[in-house]
């Protein structure tokens, strides 16, 4: 049983209370911190089959061994988050194995194909920057102590992905011709897909309570800025094209195409050219998830059954 | 329904060098104590440790906390004592 009200804890949050198990928790509180987690945790897990089916087109032994480490990386996360989740009593079995595909909370990127070296080093460059924003953030703000602990070890090797993806950005960079060309057409999905990914703007967004709560300290609109802030001079530094520049007046990044529009993934196109949709339309495409959506899930869980089976 | 693949949780305690204390570092799920060791050791590789340990969750004693993960270990009293 809770020892607080949802206002006496966020309060307490506010002096800059720390939590330690879930008895402290209100029920908004566990809530929130479910949703969170469940989201960092299906990430994490989602991102290994999409790298792993990609590391396929690894170059040499040497590049198989890095992409091979980061997907290594992002399961030994997974399996932290989950944990996490285990302590505040949801079962890891049924988020992991009981599941349809598509109740999986990670975001609509995870659903793609990465279908080529380059399409891998821009997810590293692009995606796992964004892990780094979003969970950077919630190292240093989360109000639950045993994530800010876990977030330690995670911080740490995003920030190796996000390594391995610019070193070898900007080595296709500098090789122009075909591996620029190919570069640049990741760059045109995979800009827009992480723009999308930060969710919906702040003027549109309900009150989630996870910023009354310090789970994190950015809004998706600063999660954005920051992400921009050292993604838009990366690849123009490259001499890379992105739909979006620096406005001085406004003092912040802004974006050159119509937010949120809408996708076409057999084309890996955003359709600019259709305009603006709406927010509800956005969540209709995620909801039907994207390509690899049941490809993915099956290929992280489709031994247990038949090695449990052995074993008993 | 318990299967083959049924897991425990242990907790994971490192060092980084010789001087440094024992350090609370994370947890793992793994069905015994042999697997236990390597599931750490590879999940928990983001430092060349000097010493790591495992230890089972249950094993966890808690001396003056009455929550937290552990504290269902705490003994009864023994009437009388």
């Amino acid at each position: 049983m809770t020892p607080y009200t949802e206002d006496e804890l966020k309060k307490k949050i506010r002096g800059g209370y720390i939590l330690e198990s879930p008895e402290e928790m209100t029920p908004g509180y566990r809530k929130a911190l479910i949703v969170q987690l469940t989201v960092q945790a299906d990430t994490e897990l989602m991102s290994a089959p999409a790298y792993w089916f990609a590391a396929r087109h690894a170059p040499s032994t040497n590049t198989q061994v890095s992409a091979h480490a980061i997907i290594q990386d992002e399961l030994a996360h997974a399996n932290i988050a989950y944990r996490l989740l285990e302590d505040l009593g949801v079962s890891k079995e049924h988020l992991v194995y009981g599941r349809e595909p598509h109740e999986f909370k990670h975001p609509y990127g995870f659903d793609q194909p990465l279908d080529n070296w380059a399409e891998l080093v821009v997810a590293n460059g692009f995606f796992d920057r964004a892990g780094i924003c979003l969970l950077g953030d919630v190292h240093r703000n989360t109000s639950y102590g045993p994530l800010k602990r876990a977030l330690v070890k995670v911080d740490m090797e995003e920030t190796f992905h996000l390594r391995h993806g610019e070193v070898w950005m900007r080595r296709l960079a500098r090789a122009g011709g075909a591996a620029t060309e190919l570069l640049q057409r990741c760059v045109d999905w995979m800009f827009p897909m992480t723009i999308e990914w930060f969710g919906l703007p702040d003027d549109l967004k309900h009150h989630s309570g996870q910023l009354d709560y310090k789970l994190k300290g950015l809004t998706n609109d600063e999660l954005r800025q920051v992400w921009m802030s050292s993604t838009v001079p990366l690849c123009e530094g490259l001499g890379l094209s992105v739909p979006a520049h620096y406005d001085e007046e406004a003092d912040e990044y802004v974006l050159e195409y119509p937010f949120p529009c809408e996708y076409d993934p057999g084309a890996k196109r955003w359709l600019f050219e259709d305009g603006e949709i709406t927010w509800g339309a956005v969540f209709e495409r995620w909801k039907g998830r994207g390509p690899m959506n049941e490809i993915y899930v099956d290929s992280v869980r489709r031994s247990r059954a038949s090695v449990a089976s052995w074993l008993n | 329904m318990r299967t083959g693949l049924d897991e425990g949780v242990y907790e994971v305690f490192a060092r980084k060098s010789r001087g440094e204390p024992l350090r609370h570092i994370g947890y793992i799920d793994a069905p015994g104590d042999e697997l236990a060791r390597v599931y750490a050791w590879k999940t928990y590789d983001e430092e060349n440790w000097f010493e790591m340990c495992v230890v089972p969750r249950g094993a966890v004693i808690p001396v003056n906390r009455v929550e937290g993960p552990w504290a269902k270990n705490v003994p009864e009293e023994t009437p009388g004592s």
